[in-house]
């Protein structure tokens, strides 16, 4: 079982298997699935995905140390600069793709289209570039597209239930995760246990999404010194360390994930309607078109391509970052209550894999599709990193 | 719970010459009569003619009230929109008093719960009552937890005689485009079936269908008041029976323990009727 969760870490397979398991039984036995999906869907998006913010704040936490992709400004600002021009795109695409309607009702979801699923992008620019700057570049593309739409799903839930004990909470979570620190407490459940708890009871009662409320606490929690490069730390290093907060929750989160891409993909597509259609448009009409004309306007403006990296590579990754799957799924539910409006907007987050395909054709017209033998060699090095 | 004795009359011809031909039901001085459209608000010609079509009913049938089971209005939503796609059409009914309780549909712009002739009291969900009837209006396209909370607690309050529900998404239905609903069934059917509700109206599917009572609630779709999805219906085990040939409307009358129901196309002819008998709740 450990062997097959590690293996699915490895290969980012969790929430794909979840995915397919999901559809087959929602197109099989409809009522018995949606009722499960339903009976898990706060445990799981509200609860469980607060782990997976946890391990991914960590990811992000490590990139800005010293040797980390994101630990100089001169590193990082070309994919920052193409992230925000992807998610202006994306965001302008879909509200546009909308008004011309006049499908009002949908404009609040305009969050779904930051999501970039990171892992799966990631994958992609690796089987169709190979090893390279490439890969660092969309990642840190989906870290700072995510992060506009997690800030964006956060205040979007403001106030819906707020009650004073929330601020309250949340500071005294802060609190008792400082003083754990301070008193070198190294099992990190007992930090996720204590202040864990009051965090997510905090922002619950803040109208914070309390699926969030675990990424105050990453700073304090225990952890052993990293490598100097995020992409490619040997699996026996620091990381394989039982107090470092990766090692803990590295087999909970597939298995959280799995559950996520259960209880979220499953749906019975009968036609697709205006709000599928505006997230499909946005992510993948808007975010390239917007990718391109930033970064065609930074370099205009002198910044410099990394190295290795041409035109010709930076469409390929454009058009790898435009499947938001994962995030498109938790961005969704964030900003849609349940009912037929979140399925509408669910179909156009998978309905964004055909990025996944649209990447590969441009590579193969490009002519920047890497050999097989150099991508046998590439795929050989272990990647953690899922965003 | 409930024994539903319908027949299916399929009359031949057309009706425009001779207007509205004779409502199939009983007409009684005292009971609750009142239409039910659905994905009506186009602006085209068929909604005219729907509307036209319900106004010379009303002259032999006088239904006080008209449920708008959502989409009440597509595409641009101005001022002048509200006019065309709505006031104009049904300007006789308007003009006779009759009052209309809509619900929203995917299609429908928020803001439309603060139209006046909409009778929505500027919320997403609302309950109102007439006679031995009170109507439950929910808004599925966002079923969000104060809402589920606010049916159950009304369904639970509520000692109607009659239970109708009404709302944009069927929780059956055999349209093919979109068909049933699954995921709001099971979180709506439990509290219908729990809370003793007798009949549910939707839209969505741009038919006319009626189910087979489902665990004792019959569940009817009249989605086609302004367009039509010709061929639509994929008829099975569920259909009671339906209508996908033209643009169509329901007039409906309860009285007593008895709902009587009767389906009419765009020219006036009778694609179903029936009567749906209440039982007594334990």
């Amino acid at each position: 079982m450990n062997r097959a969760l590690r293996f699915a870490a490895d290969h980012g397979l969790a929430v794909p298997l979840g995915a397919a398991i999901a559809v087959i039984w929602a197109n099989q036995g409809a009522e018995s699935y949606f009722r499960v999906a339903h009976d898990l869907a706060f445990a799981v998006n509200d609860v469980g995905m607060a782990f997976f913010f946890a391990w991914l704040t960590q990811e992000v936490l490590e990139a800005t140390m010293p040797g980390g992709a994101l630990h100089t400004w001169r590193r990082a600002t070309l994919p920052i600069v193409a992230a925000i021009g992807g998610t202006i795109g994306a965001i302008g695409t879909y509200e546009a793709f909308l008004l011309a309607g006049d499908e009002r009702l949908l404009l609040a979801g305009w969050p779904i289209v930051c999501g970039i699923d990171g892992g799966l992008s990631y994958l992609l620019v690796q089987f169709l570039l190979g090893k390279g700057d490439a890969r660092p570049f969309v990642v840190l593309m989906a870290i700072v597209s995510n992060g506009i739409g997690l800030v964006a799903v956060g205040l979007h839930q403001q106030f819906t239930h707020m009650q004073l004990a929330g601020p309250l909470l949340i500071a005294s979570g802060l609190t008792v995760s400082v003083a754990l620190r301070w008193f070198t407490i190294k099992t990190i459940w007992v930090h996720i246990v204590i202040s864990g708890a009051m965090l997510w009871w905090g922002f619950w009662w803040s109208g914070l999404h309390p699926a969030l409320a675990l990424v105050p606490i990453v700073p304090s929690l225990p952890r052993s010194p990293r490598g100097l490069n995020f992409l490619t730390d040997s699996p026996h290093g620091p990381h394989g360390s039982p107090q470092h907060v990766e090692h803990v929750l590295r087999i909970p989160v597939q298995i959280i994930l799995l559950l996520f891409a259960l209880v979220n993909a499953g749906m019975l597509v009968h036609g697709v309607e205006r709000g599928a259609l505006a997230v499909t448009v946005g992510a993948l009409f808007g975010r390239p078109v917007g990718t391109l004309l930033a970064v065609g306007l930074a370099v205009g403006l002198g910044l410099r391509l990394p190295h290795r990296i041409g035109w010709r590579e930076l469409v390929v990754i454009t058009f790898a970052s435009t499947c938001s799957f994962t995030f498109g799924l938790f961005f969704a539910t964030a900003v849609f209550p349940f009912g037929p409006v979140l399925t509408e907007a669910k179909v156009g987050a998978l309905s964004t894999l055909a990025g996944a395909l649209l990447a590969t054709a441009v590579a193969v017209v490009l002519g920047t599709r890497v050999a097989p033998a150099v991508r046998k060699r590439s795929s050989s090095t272990r990647a953690r990193i899922i965003v | 719970m409930m024994r539903v004795g319908a027949v299916l009359l399929l009359l031949a011809g057309s009706a425009w010459a001779s207007g509205a031909q004779d409502a199939a039901l009983p007409n009684r001085p005292a009971s609750l009569k009142f239409a039910a459209i659905g994905d009506n608000g186009t602006g085209e010609p068929p909604e005219y003619d729907i509307g036209r079509q319900m106004a010379a009913y009303h002259r032999q049938f006088p239904f006080e009230l008209v449920i708008m089971l959502g989409d009440n209005l597509y595409g641009r939503q101005q001022q002048q929109d509200f006019v065309n796609k709505f006031e104009a059409p049904f300007r006789s009914l308007l003009e006779a008093g009759v009052s209309f309780y809509a619900a929203l549909g995917n299609h429908d712009n928020p803001s439309q719960q603060r139209y006046p002739p909409f009778n929505m009291g500027g919320v997403r969900y609302y309950t109102y009552a007439r006679r031995n009837v009170r109507f439950f209006v929910l808004d599925s396209d966002f079923l969000d937890p104060p809402q589920r909370a606010w049916i159950e607690r009304a369904l639970q309050q509520s000692t109607d005689d009659w239970k109708i529900c009404y709302f944009h998404h069927p929780l059956y239905s055999d349209g093919r485009t979109h068909g049933s609903q699954v995921d709001l069934r099971v979180v709506l059917e439990p509290l219908f079936v729990a809370h003793g509700v007798n009949v549910v109206f939707s839209g969505h599917d741009h038919v006319y269908e009626r189910l087979k009572p489902q665990k004792g609630i019959t569940y009817f779709v009249s989605g086609a008041g302004g367009q039509l999805r010709k061929g639509d219906v994929k008829r099975s085990e569920m259909t009671a029976a339906a209508f996908d040939q033209d643009c169509s409307f329901m007039l409906v009358e309860v009285s007593s323990d008895d709902l009587f129901f009767q389906a009419v196309s765009r020219t006036g002819t009778t694609v179903d009727s029936g009567v749906i008998h209440r039982q007594g709740r334990p």
